[in-house]
């Protein structure tokens, strides 16, 4: 549900402003919004001094952020509410995080270069081990200048060319070893006499190969000499990498602490700044307005009573004196419903009075889902996905919540996989002798489509009632063309039903006469697009058939997999292709019901009732470095 | 001959919708990934658009089921 609002209005002594509004920042649950400006009460503007005051905290909060970004905050320092330090204690601060800030920057650039070197290395040791068995060769040939070149897969045929470049170019005054490597590519040794080198190296331009280089090792030297260069260093780098971690732990224990602080006094300062902007003001005192879930005004009445006496007063804003537009917008829905928030969340937020449909969500889309997969089969699976992904998931997180939606819709999978009698697919009936409950999908294609197409209505009418409550509240004359949109669709499902003998005949006649009757009456009412909105409504119910064709195709694929066990001749192979095909199918499986059941909730059924463009409920309190999202009660 | 142009006329009534569907995702999907791009936020909006072409082929699939077991295949 959207949780009640309140508009309060607290008049207090300019004097006592700054003491309120720390109170307020404690109390952390008032959504702010302006006062209306009058010849007697303008709002506040902060003065040039002020400004530049403001300039400079934004500064130093800037340097912070990058700093402590840097260094990683201290997610346990849970700080109590730290005053601003004096200006002159704030510029040491500003001064310190900013050589914080260059020290930190230096060993974290210090430790990717570090790691870097230990990745080249580690790769180039493999390709030097390759040729330090070609290289006993070059022993032979003391005065001979050695190169290696490593060619990559797709550079093979070029290595011929090599040899034959090399032969024109050189004669018989050159020896090259070819060496493949795991990895695909192959490596090459090629010892030619000192005085060749010039000619060799130009050779090498134009066929574009490259000689390796090792980082940190000097050119022209053998494998030989080169290994152990290699070697060293590579013991060396965990040494480095232990003496940034040390660096980086100590700046964290002499610095984080108190630049945490700083950054949250100086982000609380600047939220305070900012809540001044709604502050109004008259000659003597100031006027402070904003919205409250409706059940937190006692509290806050005895909080500001407490600290200030009879000097601050708080008044409850009239109901007559707002719009419905105007008031921030949270939801607060049973424990069981929250995680459904998330799926509501990717919509606009609904706007106040209307109505939240994380409810009928919650009920719906785990059903739509289990009726389109319906497999005990899968169900487990899917139920076993769920509990993997809840472990160790953060309270309150996404990842919470889309393991709670997933454990929903696999219980929706596994009952009414009981109901078709499918264990991944028809694998349950050919093994254990499993059989339908209610319906058995692989034959009773038109029952099932009968089943999509009832629910469609259910769910449309569903919606359409939610309108005509949602439109009752602003007057029974707004409720009036929707009243008659609902009593036209029944009229019309009725006149259908009866038409195809599902009904008895005698429903047909009168509901046709209703329909011709109404449907003046809804073009006065609702004008030309009333009848429009009736057509498509009647479109979005036959749009359920997707419940059916999806669910069809899913246990299809179920049933060719388990034919694949039979049909490949041997049983291990058929086995595997099946295990393979099931897998394919499941995550087809998990992916397209998700995906049509959210649409059957974004387009037919929120199209009917949902009204979007709510403001998003921020209330004014202490800053905090992650994004939090306070339109959705945690309480 | 009549199961040849029941049958016949099943599978048009898929392939004609499911030609449609997919000229409209072409287009919704093109658009939706330039839309992610600039606003990777909206990816689920953008999933959801992608999938609104396929009551077409969806309807088809309905229409030619009824084809066949209604038309004596």
């Amino acid at each position: 549900m959207i949780l009640p609002m309140s508009r309060i209005r607290i008049l207090a002594p300019v004097g006592i402003l700054p003491e309120v509004l720390e109170r307020l920042q404690d109390f952390g649950r008032l959504h702010l919004a302006s006062p209306a400006e009058s010849a007697d009460v303008l709002l506040m503007e902060p003065d040039r001094a002020q400004e530049r005051h403001l300039r400079q905290l934004s500064r130093i909060s800037d340097t912070l952020r990058s700093t402590l970004d840097r260094l990683e905050r201290d997610p346990s320092l849970r700080l109590p509410a730290p005053t601003l330090p004096e200006r002159a204690v704030l510029a040491r601060r500003l001064r310190r995080a900013r050589r914080v800030g260059r020290d930190v920057a230096r060993e974290a650039e210090r430790r990717r270069s570090l790691e870097e070197e230990r990745a080249l290395l580690a790769r180039y040791r493999l390709y030097f081990s390759s040729f330090q068995a070609l290289a006993e060769a070059a022993t032979q040939w003391p005065d001979a200048a050695a190169y290696h070149v490593i060619l990559p897969r797709e550079r093979q045929r070029p290595v011929s060319l090599l040899r034959e470049g090399l032969t024109k170019l050189l004669g018989d005054e050159f020896e090259m070893w070819t060496q493949e490597l795991e990895t695909g590519e192959s490596a090459h040794l090629i010892l030619v006499s000192r005085a060749s080198d010039t000619r060799l190296e130009e050779l090498f331009r134009e066929a574009r190969v490259e000689e390796i280089q090792l980082p940190g090792v000097e050119r022209g030297l053998t494998p030989v000499q080169a290994i152990p260069r290699v070697v060293e260093r590579l013991e060396a780098i965990p040494g480095a990498l232990a003496e940034v971690a040390t660096r980086m732990e100590s700046l964290r224990a002499s610095s984080r602490a108190a630049l945490q602080e700083t950054e949250i006094a100086v982000n609380d300062e600047l939220e305070r700044a900012g809540a001044r902007g709604s502050v109004g003001l008259t000659d003597h005192a100031f006027v402070l307005e904003g919205w409250l879930p409706a059940g937190l005004l006692h509290d806050l009445e005895r909080s500001l009573g407490e600290r200030f006496g009879d000097l601050a007063v708080l008044e409850e804003v009239s109901r007559a004196e707002w719009a419905g537009e105007e008031v921030p917008v949270t939801l607060h829905n049973p424990r069981l419903f929250r995680p459904f928030e998330l799926l509501v969340g990717i919509l606009p937020l609904p706007t106040y009075g209307s109505i939240d449909p994380t409810p009928f969500l919650a009920v719906f889309f785990p059903m739509f889902f289990g009726v389109v997969l319906g497999d005990v089969g899968y169900g487990g699976v899917l139920a076993g996905a769920a509990l993997l992904l809840r472990r160790n998931a953060v309270e309150g997180g996404v990842r919470q919540s889309v393991a709670e939606i997933a454990g929903a819709c696999a219980a929706f999978t596994i009952i009414f996989g009981f109901l078709y009698g499918e264990l991944f697919g028809d694998a349950g009936a050919l093994l254990f002798g499993m059989r339908a409950l209610a319906l058995h999908r692989e034959e009773a294609l038109l029952p099932f489509l009968g089943l999509a197409l009832a629910i469609g209505v259910v769910h449309t009418l569903l919606g359409l009632v939610l309108n005509l409550v949602t439109r009752l509240r602003e007057g029974r004359r707004a409720a009036l063309g929707p009243g008659v949109t609902l009593f036209m669709v029944v009229m019309v499902i009725l006149a259908i039903l009866a038409a195809v003998d599902v009904l008895p005949g005698a429903f047909f006649t009168p509901a046709v006469i209703m329909i011709l009757v109404l449907f003046p009456v809804l073009v006065v009412v609702e004008g030309i697009l009333g009848p429009t909105e009736l057509v498509t409504t009647l479109g979005h119910i036959l749009s359920y058939a997707r419940v059916m064709a999806v669910g069809t195709a899913s246990v299809m694929m179920a049933a060719a997999a388990n034919r694949m066990v039979g049909t490949l001749g041997s049983v291990v192979v058929g086995s595997l292709f099946a295990l393979l095909f099931h897998l394919v199918n499941f995550a087809l499986g998990v992916f397209s019901p998700a995906l049509h059941a959210l649409r059957l909730h974004y387009v037919e059924f929120f199209g009917t009732f949902y009204s979007p463009g709510g403001t998003r409920y921020e209330p004014f309190g202490h800053w905090m470095p992650e994004t939090h999202s306070p339109s959705r009660e945690d309480a | 001959m009549s199961i040849v142009w029941t049958s016949l006329a099943a599978a048009l009534a898929v392939a004609l919708p499911a030609l449609a569907t997919a000229w409209a995702q072409s287009k919704i999907g093109a658009a939706g990934a330039a839309t992610l791009a600039e606003k990777p936020e909206l990816s689920a909006t953008v999933i959801i658009l992608v999938a609104i072409p396929e009551t077409m082929v969806i309807l088809g699939f309905v229409v030619a089921v009824m084809i066949l077991l209604g038309g004596g295949g």
